[in-house]
């Protein structure tokens, strides 16, 4: 399995992945022009041409056989051109002492607080290959291409993650809150989010602060809750450090996991590595391995022995990320 | 006959009784012998009062049988709302939620909590007995304190309100209250205006919700009621409407009843009452019904009366109901048309 960048080449395949993947994979919209207008901004980011409010990248997973089973990506700086909104469960208390009243009420406060962070996204993997390494694989190499050129990305990174629905798309939160602000079905308005129109939002969503309490118990309960297929994605994530800080997704309530970039396990330990190419014996540990190139990069998950500043791996693997012996190589074991 | 006037120290026994059979909503008038006794000095107080601007004075107004001296009903008036402690009201208001990209445009009603209604002069404390059939005795008691606003401007403020109260059940369960207040404050509608009448209304209100609320998400039973009259006051409602209240703007924040308003000088009993001289004699028999009120502050009396009488002729009173009214031949009487 490797993890390379995406490109125009890859557009029918990338649209064959959004109509499988459905609702809730916002950022991968199966419109072919959407699509084809990201890739070519996608491109321009690997080739260092974007200015970083722009930067888009996306990656893909391709088996043995160069086929493309999966996606991950990340905006370099969410916001900048466009609002990005967020709730933020915050705390209003209601208290008196006289009357001997204490009463903690959570309250949504819509905000852009998270306005130029790195925004991870567009993940998604083949249910057929949602096993062994590839889903840190798929996940994590985002990480490995940050610690290379940290100066593109901010630093405070974040996922929003697909928050709960049922298997007719319905969401509680959005039925609960979003519904009477938008009078349209939660599928439309995360399309419409999907290919870009979120001005919309500021235009339709409510102003003011709201209390959790005039929420559903089912729109309550889904506050800062991830949808069941991305609970192992959630903690694919959290082994890195990411976790839930309080911001919540507008439209689904699914929550958004934070860290500080340079406090991220896969960039904070990986090491820059000559590649040695050998065995790695008995001892070896699943490491995360990034070529170090930027259009061209290429990483993989594949055993390794760390010896005396070198990475000792496979021919095959070596093979696999296209280098020789004595190459620089960032690597970092998969999971901490 | 049925006279009313100021209520006075030695009435609180009788207005004990009538505030313990008024409606749970009714906070202005209190089930409680010392906060009524409070109301009463505070009433008494005010009126001996050389009032030049609005404060903190209040009048309590009792219906009384002159046959029997039972009271039978009461009504006040707070000169200013807010005064002391801050008056509460949620604002009534659309929001226009629109987008031109999309096509989309949605109107949506917010509730605000908010302080509009401070310093108005609020109608409060109405409860007639329910042996109080007569819609002479109904009149006289909501709009005879109107009378008395008319002859004593100054003493009021430029608008007036009424809190109207709102729909409960009789188990003292509000859908308002239940959909709104008692997340922020954790007992019964029945207690929270216990609370209320005993301690102050804006105790509670303090712990309202500071942001606005969006009508939308609240219970359709909530929703409901908003603005909905309690049955049980409908015919004292539709007496304020005939004086000209409007009622759409604000709500209470406990029961969601609707707090109406007006300008003082415009309301029907206000702008339409007249004043007449009064010769005592032998009244023709016959006519309308007038309500009818000496322009005195302490001895206030007003009666509910069929009267010969049209504008601009003296009125003719005999001696024995001059006497009742405290007025002599020659003062000036209030008068205003009963509907």
């Amino acid at each position: 399995m490797l993890v390379r960048a995406a490109g125009l080449q890859d557009l029918d395949t990338l649209l064959a992945l959004a109509v499988s993947a459905g609702a809730g994979l916002t950022t991968l919209p199966a419109s072919e022009e959407r699509l084809v207008e990201r890739l070519k901004r996608i491109e321009q980011s690997f080739a260092g041409e974007a200015p970083q409010a722009d930067a888009d990248y996306l990656f893909v997973l391709e088996d043995g056989q160069g086929r493309v089973v999966g996606t991950s990506g990340m905006l370099a700086a969410a916001g900048m051109r466009e609002p990005w909104y967020s709730y933020r469960m915050g705390l209003t208390v209601a208290a008196s002492r006289e009357l001997d009243v204490y009463r903690q009420q959570p309250t949504l406060f819509l905000v852009n607080d998270l306005t130029g962070a790195t925004a991870l996204c567009s993940y998604f993997l083949d249910p057929e290959y949602r096993s062994g390494d590839n889903p840190r694989l798929l996940s994590k190499a985002r990480f490995m291409f940050m610690a290379e050129c940290p100066l593109d990305f901010s630093s405070r990174v974040i996922v929003e993650m697909r928050g709960r629905s049922d298997t007719a798309g319905r969401s509680p939160f959005w039925d609960s809150l979003g519904q009477h602000f938008f009078r349209m079905d939660f599928a439309r308005a995360d399309y419409l989010t999907g290919i870009g129109n979120k001005a919309f939002i500021a235009e339709m969503m409510p102003k003011f602060p709201l209390y959790a309490c005039f929420l559903s118990d089912a729109a309550r309960d889904a506050i800062g809750q991830v949808h069941p297929d991305s609970e192992a994605g959630r903690l694919v994530l959290e082994e890195e450090g990411m976790c839930y800080q309080g911001y919540v997704d507008i439209f689904d309530g699914g929550a958004t996991l934070e860290a500080q970039r340079s406090q991220v396990r896969a960039i904070r330990d990986s090491r820059n590595l000559l590649l040695a190419i050998g065995t790695p014996g008995d001892e070896a540990v699943t490491h995360l391995i990034h070529n170090r190139l930027r259009d061209n990069c290429r990483m993989i998950a594949a055993p390794a022995r760390v010896a005396a500043g070198t990475l000792v791996v496979s021919a095959a693997s070596a093979e696999r990320l296209k280098l020789r012996a004595g190459t620089p190589v960032r690597a970092v074991a998969l999971q901490g | 006959m049925l006279m009313l006037r100021l209520g006075k120290r030695s009435d609180l026994p009788q207005i004990e009784l009538l505030a313990a059979a008024s409606p749970v909503g009714v906070t202005s008038l209190p089930a409680n012998r010392e906060r009524l006794a409070d109301i009463l000095a505070a009433s008494q107080a005010s009126m001996a009062e050389e009032v030049t601007l609005t404060g903190e004075e209040r009048y309590f107004f009792v219906l009384e049988d002159t046959a029997s001296g039972d009271l039978v009903g009461c009504s006040g008036i707070i000169a200013a709302s807010g005064f002391r402690s801050p008056f509460y009201t949620f604002r009534n208001e659309m929001f226009v939620h629109a987008s031109r990209e999309l096509g989309l445009h949605n109107r949506i009603h917010v509730l605000s909590l908010c302080h509009d209604l401070t310093g108005h002069s609020l109608l409060a404390g109405f409860h007639l007995a329910d042996s109080q059939s007569d819609p002479a005795a109904m009149q006289l008691t909501a709009r005879g304190r109107l009378l008395f606003m008319a002859s004593h401007p100054q003493r009021f403020a430029e608008s007036t309100s009424v809190e109207v109260v709102g729909v409960s059940d009789t188990e003292g369960n509000a859908p308002f209250w239940d959909a709104v207040g008692r997340h922020f404050f954790a007992v019964s509608y029945a207690e929270a205006e216990r609370i209320g009448s005993e301690r102050g209304r804006s105790f509670l209100a303090e712990l309202m919700p500071g942001y606005p609320i969006y009508v939308p998400m609240l219970s359709d039973e909530a929703q409901e009621v908003i603005g909905q009259v309690n049955p049980s006051v409908q015919n004292v409602f539709d007496i304020l409407m005939e004086e000209g209240f409007e009622t759409d703007n604000y709500v209470d924040i406990f029961d969601g009843g609707p707090v109406v308003h007006a300008k003082t000088a415009l309301l029907n009993t206000v702008r339409n009452s007249t004043l007449a001289q009064v010769q005592i004699g032998t009244p023709q028999a016959g006519g309308g019904l007038w309500l009818m009120a000496n322009t005195h502050v302490c001895d206030f009396r007003a009666c509910a009366l069929q009267l010969a009488w049209e504008p601009g002729q003296p009125l003719v009173l005999e001696q024995r109901l001059a006497d009742q009214l405290c007025v002599a031949d020659g003062d000036h009487v209030r008068l205003v048309r009963g509907n």
